[in-house]
């Protein structure tokens, strides 16, 4: 069974949520997005459910043609790797561009500190998750754009939120990683076999 | 990045290092801010990393406004 849906100026997530529900009951799912970030995210969320997608564009528009492919699973989004490790994967949560409360200055001379050492560790995360003022860590001119790319180069995904950016009109900026939304960062931390907030 | 290593610039407190990012910025020197290295032990706990090669200008561009502590090779 197919379904077409216009979610053109839908704001983020209900372009997912529309997707989301109608994949639960049919096989092929054609939706028209109006902006980058919901084409973004209505695509992770079909490869994350093991769908084939295939995107055509006009201009600001893209239409999503979404297939549910034999075997995939019906609902349930994996978690977003897809490729869980025994123990779950490692989520590091960076709710801010400070690290600790006091003072600002000192905190984002820790944060930054901090991020360094993980580009240096063994063991590193396999999802990072920037949100609230975090953001502004992802974004053009942040002092750790070059460890975030060495982490991304590693393997780490690192997701950044579309809501957060788009607060501090920072979504044209991004400068590390994909804009996320909150389903994608909720099973994130859902799936996680060791969450560290930072 | 360079294969020989890199130096490091100690300071007694984190406002130094605050101080001297500033002044090194201001030189245009590239440098990073890293958490002390575990084999050097220092009161502040984070310092600045900086390429070898930059040596004499980090120094001259730190010279009379801010103290460093020690410079060590990592």
């Amino acid at each position: 069974m197919k379904t077409e849906i216009d979610a053109r100026g839908k704001a983020c997530p209900e372009p997912v949520i529309l997707a989301k529900k109608a994949l639960e009951t049919h096989d092929v799912v054609v939706i028209t997005v109006s902006d980058e970030a919901a084409m973004q995210n209505v695509r992770r969320l079909a490869e994350g459910l093991g769908c084939s997608v295939t995107v055509e564009r006009r201009g600001a528009e893209a239409t999503l043609s979404i297939s549910r492919q034999a075997g995939a699973g019906r609902g349930a989004v994996e978690c977003c790797t897809g490729e869980l490790k025994p123990s779950g994967p490692m989520v590091v949560v960076v709710a801010s561009d400070v690290m600790g409360r006091g003072d600002d200055e000192l905190g984002r001379v820790l944060m930054r500190s901090f991020l360094h050492t993980l580009t240096e560790a063994s063991e590193k995360p396999d999802v990072i998750i920037f949100f609230n003022t975090g953001v502004r860590l992802a974004v053009n001119g942040s002092d750790v754009l070059a460890d975030l790319a060495a982490l991304s180069g590693a393997g780490t995904k690192i997701l950044v939120c579309g809501t957060c950016l788009g607060f501090f009109e920072l979504k044209d900026q991004l400068g590390a990683g994909v804009i996320s939304n909150m389903y994608d960062i909720s099973e994130a931390m859902f799936g996680a076999g060791k969450l560290v907030q930072v | 990045m360079t294969a020989a290593g890199w130096c490091v610039l100690l300071f007694d407190s984190v406002s130094q290092v605050l101080l001297a990012e500033k002044v090194l910025k201001q030189a245009a020197l590239g440098h990073k801010v890293i958490p002390v290295p575990r084999q050097i032990s220092s009161d502040c706990g984070v310092c600045i990393r900086f390429d070898p090669a930059e040596r004499d200008r980090v120094v001259e561009a730190l010279a009379g406004k801010v103290e460093v502590r020690e410079i060590c090779f990592v």
